[in-house]
């Protein structure tokens, strides 16, 4: 029985994978539509991977568009910790600061574009920008909340060994929010990645957002499902990779859950 | 080093109009292990939120080694009701976080936890996390993290108030073993009049808000105690006579 549904779970994800290919290939054969086939997707796929556009391979413009997820990124992370426990740890700075972020935090990354635009031109800073934006925010989030949910047992436990604040902190504090700091990461990420796509969609001479774009002034149909495809990979294995990650530094909540 | 460990002296908490502690007087000597009992809602966590500086009294003194009960000048440790281990350290390092905190030398963290770790039989699963064991392991964890700093006094609120009976009288044992190797003083705070005839040197009997020590009865019963020896019936019907408010 066990193996039975071992085999079951094994088949039917690609079940449903093989079922959306066979609606995208029946899609693609009507007359007159504009979605390629899949095969001339791979095939155009094959082709970028090889023949430079603009310049650029399909792995170059997949590198430079990560280059700038990953420098914004890094600001975000650093950043965001900071203001998530300042906002988390401190209500007075909560109290002082945090009306700014919340009136802040709904706007779209992406209607941050124009003024972007119009102050930094259109080179690399706005679109690093506009990722630290769209990564800020969730990580602030994860780890002010984080910290405001820590089980109240675990401060006492910390106060009972004559910790003082910073120490509270930093053992007891940090420490238990590292879980959803990490959350946060991860949404943070790929919100950073889809704010790049836009920003390259808007503005950029390389970049997988820029590939799309080509391909619509091209009406290249093929390019542009290609790339799409090619930001959903890429932003799953960057998932996976920080799956990963949480596993190296929380190996507690792994195990809570096996 | 005076031989009273804790003095309590006409000890007063009101909050606002409520008047939850009421002159309270005791003294406690050093190594002793105390067991406080007295109806559910008798204030008894007051006392040790004061007891810890949480609280302030209103009027009365809490004296630790004849000095006011400070808990950054005093080794104090507390086990609460509800479990808190660290659930991001394991079991080996839950112990050695109290020591660590305290700044100890390398060395005594080292043995403190080796014997500790030891006398818990928890060797086996010192690399595990606190949530790969059970809710009575995880206190227990608790309890050895507070042993191994050897406090000047150790208040245990209710440890083991959701442990069943089996596990119970395996864990009252332990710390009973524990207190008797690091040599600290336990404030042991219980509603089971059984409980704390089987473990104390000494019972305080509290009596319902507002609350003031009815009556302190010693109790030098050879351990391990026998439960159903008459002295022990005798003296938790006693103290249950005391309690008694209905």
């Amino acid at each position: 029985m066990k193996k039975f549904s071992n085999l079951i779970y094994a088949v039917l994800p690609v079940l449903g994978v093989g079922a959306l290919i066979g609606v995208w290939t029946i899609l693609s054969l009507q007359e007159g539509t504009l979605i390629p086939t899949p095969v001339e997707t791979w095939e155009r796929f094959l082709v970028i991977m090889t023949d430079p556009i603009s310049k650029a391979t399909l792995p170059v413009h997949v590198l430079v568009s990560l280059k700038r997820v990953l420098s914004a990124f890094g600001f975000a992370i650093v950043l965001g910790i900071i203001t998530g426990v300042l906002f988390g740890w401190y209500p007075r700075v909560k109290a002082l600061l945090s009306p700014i972020f919340e009136l802040l935090r709904p706007i779209p990354p992406i209607a941050w574009i124009p003024l972007l635009i119009l102050m930094f031109g259109i080179g690399e800073v706005p679109k690093i920008l506009l990722v630290f934006i769209g990564a800020f925010i969730p990580i602030v989030m994860n780890t002010q909340s984080g910290i405001e949910s820590i089980d109240p047992m675990l401060i006492k436990a910390g106060q009972s060994f004559g910790c003082n604040h910073r120490q509270l902190l930093f053992h007891v504090a940090l420490p238990a929010s590292t879980p959803a700091i990490l959350a946060g990461i991860k949404m943070a990420l790929s919100s950073g990645w889809m704010c790049v796509v836009a920003a390259e969609m808007i503005a950029a001479k390389q970049g997988v957002g820029f590939l799309i774009v080509r391909g619509q002034e091209a009406g290249d149909t093929a390019l542009i499902v290609s790339c799409m495809l090619v930001i959903g990979v890429v932003s799953f294995l960057l998932s996976a990779i920080l799956t990963k990650l949480e596993g190296v530094l929380c190996p507690w909540q792994f195990k809570k859950t096996k | 080093m005076s031989e009273n460990k804790v003095e309590v002296r006409n000890l007063t908490k009101k909050f606002g109009d409520l008047l939850v502690l009421n002159n309270a007087s005791f003294s406690i000597k050093n190594g002793e292990f105390v067991c406080l009992v007295g109806p559910t809602g008798c204030g008894k966590t007051t006392f040790l939120n004061l007891l810890v500086k949480l609280l302030e009294p209103t009027s009365g003194e809490i004296l630790i080694d004849g000095e006011p009960a400070d808990p950054k000048k005093h080794n104090i440790s507390f086990v609460f009701q509800e479990p808190s281990a660290f659930p991001w350290l394991t079991v080996e390092e839950n112990i050695r976080s109290g020591l660590e905190l305290k700044h100890m030398s390398a060395g005594v963290i080292k043995e403190r936890t080796e014997e500790i770790l030891n006398m818990l039989g928890l060797e086996k699963v010192r690399k595990s996390y606190p949530h790969e064991l059970s809710a009575s392991t995880e206190q227990r964890i608790v309890i050895g993290r507070s042993f191994a700093l050897h406090p000047d006094l150790l208040l245990m609120d209710e440890p083991y108030a959701a442990m069943d009976i089996k596990v119970r009288y395996f864990l009252e044992d332990e710390v009973i073993r524990l207190w008797k190797a690091t040599g600290s003083t336990v404030i042991f705070i219980t509603h089971n009049i059984e409980e704390a005839v089987y473990l104390a040197e000494r019972c305080l009997v509290m009596s319902p808000k507002p609350t003031t020590i009815k009556s302190e009865i010693s109790i030098d019963l050879p351990r391990p105690r026998d439960i159903s020896s008459p002295e022990f019936i005798r003296l938790r019907e006693e103290i249950t006579d005391m309690i008694k408010w209905w």
